[in-house]
């Protein structure tokens, strides 16, 4: 027979080793948010810039949806002078607002008062895995001395105050999403507390953003073995990663590099004197080498983004194809990976041009373009 | 017998409730937090301890003739007269392992035995290796594979930048570059400063005079082996190193082989003949402090 101290024992025993592994559970009432994990594609990189004061949750991917989408987060409620992410940044062409854009002409972009952007657009596409730095000259960055400008977060009430985009204050941003029925309730599922704040603005939004994942185009079909390119995109990649061909790997990616992007900053020889600006790559680093230098943006979804080039100077691919072929101009700031330069270019023959464009177009991801998960909600929080 | 034993009980009765208390209370105690304790660790299998040294720090450093290497600056000149600046400088070592007087050598197991090199990045500079199964003794020399040796060389292995960034494309014999050292040069008759991409992997042999990667009849394996002479170098018990491992720049143009970037269409990744070359002279380019 077992005697009760035994048993006591036992029972102590057990149940401090059912305890002991776990974490605490005495928040329970408190409702956590739900985790979220970003499905890492294959060959995708597996760091990932999620700063560790926001973690990705699926309540705020939820709200961050709703906020890029939602003009009153510009602290306006007329319809003329509303402004959201999503005015500018718009899913059919991959985030960047377009060439063809009624509202902003040759897809150079203004604010609600008119200011045009400094520079054009870039996509919103794999920004997760960008570890450098934001923005064309990439002066949004992890460690920054200026810790109001380090990520994605921090973007958003750039965008509210900047007199080219939503020309706002936070202030007034704020206290109208504040008063947006529905809203409170989403901020404390995603945040804990039902005080909205300009801050967990940012993080929502940002969230959502790192979503914005492109893995699916025909070149990933192909790089994953599930179908084989056409003969001229081939020949077009093959182009493309050789030194002697189009050469354009060493700053833009490729079978190593999925990405289409090493999110590093060149100068790639398109003028030949630079002045003193604020939106280059010198302006963060203060590197002579620097002047002029851009960020080499993601390859992916070309074929939906025109204009090209931070100043849109390109209307097409067959500009830019050009450009890299025969038009590149010496300077002494050119980047030395622009090797091409004594003869103004990489020289391709016309139909070397058309495997080229027909490899970069195979980099098009529709279903990035139309995925449900990144559109506009069916309605706002307070929408009944 | 009941009887009996209680009979014998009862006259033992005051010291043995001391002890089954005492008893009690320590199986009560000790027990479970023993098995708490236990239980979220991971039983440890019992290593053997060999007598080695702390860290190990291998820092990297790049010379132009004796002085260290000053970027963007066109202030160096080989012996055929060509003025360059560096600009870049991004490379792998690997399969680094000590020789030992007694004969033995023990290779470096940190990262894999890969360390990546980038001027541009400080922390790139030093290679901290702690996980390494070093011993205590006497090393007469250290050696190493310039780039990634073909077992090594495999695509993908890096999916995260800065090494990500080295691949060399599958066309061209897969894996990743063993040096990107990018750079201008000029000569006394060139107008204008030209970038040269003295980059170094796999190397394809070509039919034919075309550079068309439908003509590659077959890959050749570039990288190569170092061994650099130490003297009265001694691992102590316990104790931090450091050594380092200078890359004397000049020496990639002017040594066994004299470099005339002007036979190259700015660049030798598709050019066995220029990069044969750059790994002969490689071989001398490395030098121990
Ligand atoms: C008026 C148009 C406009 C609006 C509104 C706008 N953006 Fe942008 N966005 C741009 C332009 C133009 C750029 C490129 C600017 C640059 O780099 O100088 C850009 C760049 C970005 C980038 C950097 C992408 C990269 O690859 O570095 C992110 C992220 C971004 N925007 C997010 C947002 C978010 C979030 C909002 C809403 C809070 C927003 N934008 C509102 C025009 C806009
Ligand atoms: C030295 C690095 C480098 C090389 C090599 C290079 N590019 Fe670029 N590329 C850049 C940079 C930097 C930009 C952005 C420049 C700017 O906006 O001023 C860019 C922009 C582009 C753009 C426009 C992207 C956009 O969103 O506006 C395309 C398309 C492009 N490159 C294609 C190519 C092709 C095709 C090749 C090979 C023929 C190539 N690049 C070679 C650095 C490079």
């Amino acid at each position: 027979m077992v005697s009760r101290p035994w048993i006591l024992l036992i029972a102590i025993t057990f149940t401090g080793l059912f305890f002991s592994c776990k974490k605490t559970q005495n928040e329970a009432t408190v409702e956590k948010p739900t985790p979220y994990t970003i499905q890492v594609p294959r060959y995708f990189p597996n760091e990932m810039n999620i700063p560790s004061d926001n973690p990705m949750t699926v309540e705020g991917i939820a709200l961050g949806r709703y906020l890029f989408y939602d003009g009153r987060i510009s602290g306006r409620t007329h319809p003329d002078s509303m402004m959201s992410c999503a005015s500018c940044h718009i899913q059919s062409h991959a985030f960047v607002c377009g060439i063809d854009n009624p509202n902003y002409p040759g897809g150079h972009p203004h604010g609600v008062t008119g200011i045009p952007t400094p520079d054009y657009m870039l996509s919103l596409c794999n920004l997760v895995w960008n570890q450098t730095g934001y923005l064309w000259n990439g002066s949004v960055y992890k460690n920054n001395p200026n810790t109001s400008k380090r990520n994605i977060e921090d973007l958003v009430w750039m965008g509210i105050v900047a007199p080219h985009e939503m020309h706002s204050d936070t202030l007034r941003a704020k206290a109208l999403i504040q008063s947006v029925k529905g809203y409170p309730e989403l901020f404390k599922k995603a945040f804990g507390s039902d005080r909205v704040t300009v801050k967990n603005m940012g993080r929502a939004i940002a969230q959502f953003v790192r979503t914005l994942i492109s893995s699916d185009s025909r070149f990933d079909r192909y790089l994953n073995g599930e179908l084989q390119l056409t003969p001229s995109e081939m020949d077009g990649f093959v182009l493309f990663v050789t030194e002697q061909g189009a050469d354009c790997f060493h700053c833009h990616g490729g079978d190593g590099n999925p990405l289409f992007t090493t999110n590093l900053f060149y100068n790639n020889g398109k003028d030949s004197a630079f002045t003193a600006n604020t939106h280059d790559r010198y302006y963060v680093t203060g590197n002579a080498s620097d002047i002029g230098a851009y960020k080499a943006p993601s390859l992916r979804n070309i074929g939906f983004i025109a204009p090209y080039m931070h100043d849109g100077r390109f209307k097409t691919l067959d500009e830019v194809i050009d450009f890299y072929s025969s038009g590149l101009v010496w300077s002494p700031y050119i980047s030395p990976l622009m090797h091409h330069i004594s003869t103004h270019g990489v020289r391709l023959t016309p139909s070397e041009k058309a495997d080229l464009k027909a490899f970069l177009l195979s980099l098009n991801d529709s279903s990035f373009i139309t995925n449900p998960a990144f559109s506009k909600p069916v309605k706002f929080p307070d929408e009944p | 017998m009941k009887k009996n034993s209680q009979t014998h009980y009862e006259i033992q009765r005051p010291a043995s409730n001391v002890l089954r208390l005492t008893f009690h209370f320590l199986i009560f105690l000790l027990l479970p937090s023993f098995l708490l304790l236990s239980s979220c660790q991971k039983t440890e299998k019992p290593t053997v301890v060999y007598p080695s040294p702390d860290t190990v720090t291998i820092c990297f450093e790049h010379t132009v003739s004796g002085n260290p290497m000053i970027t963007d600056s066109l202030i160096y000149t080989t012996s055929l007269g060509y003025h360059y600046m560096v600009n870049d400088l991004q490379y792998f070592i690997s399969d680094l392992a000590f020789h030992y007087t007694n004969g033995n050598e023990i290779f470096v197991t940190d990262n894999d035995s890969i360390h990546y090199t980038d001027i541009g990045i400080p922390t790139s500079l030093k290679w901290n290796i702690i996980k390494s199964h070093l011993r205590t003794g006497y090393c007469d020399s250290v050696s190493f594979i310039f780039g990634l040796s073909e077992k090594k060389n495999r695509s993908k292995r890096f999916l995260n930048p800065p090494e990500r960034d080295m691949f060399w494309p599958e066309f061209l014999g897969g894996g990743y570059h063993y040096m990107k050292l990018n750079l201008k040069y000029k000569s006394d008759t060139m107008m204008m400063l030209m970038p040269f991409m003295f980059h170094m992997g796999i190397g394809q042999i070509y039919n034919g005079t075309s550079t068309n990667a439908d003509s590659i009849t077959g890959y050749v394996q570039n990288y190569f082996k170092v061994r650099l002479p130490l003297s009265g170098f001694k691992f102590e018990e316990g104790k931090k190193k450091t050594l380092t491992i200078r890359m004397n720049i000049e020496k990639w143009f002017d040594g066994t082989e004299t470099f005339d970037f002007s036979k190259y269409a700015m660049g030798i990744m598709q050019n066995e003949e220029g990069m044969s070359k750059a790994a002969r002279n490689g071989e001398n380019v490395f030098s121990i402090q």
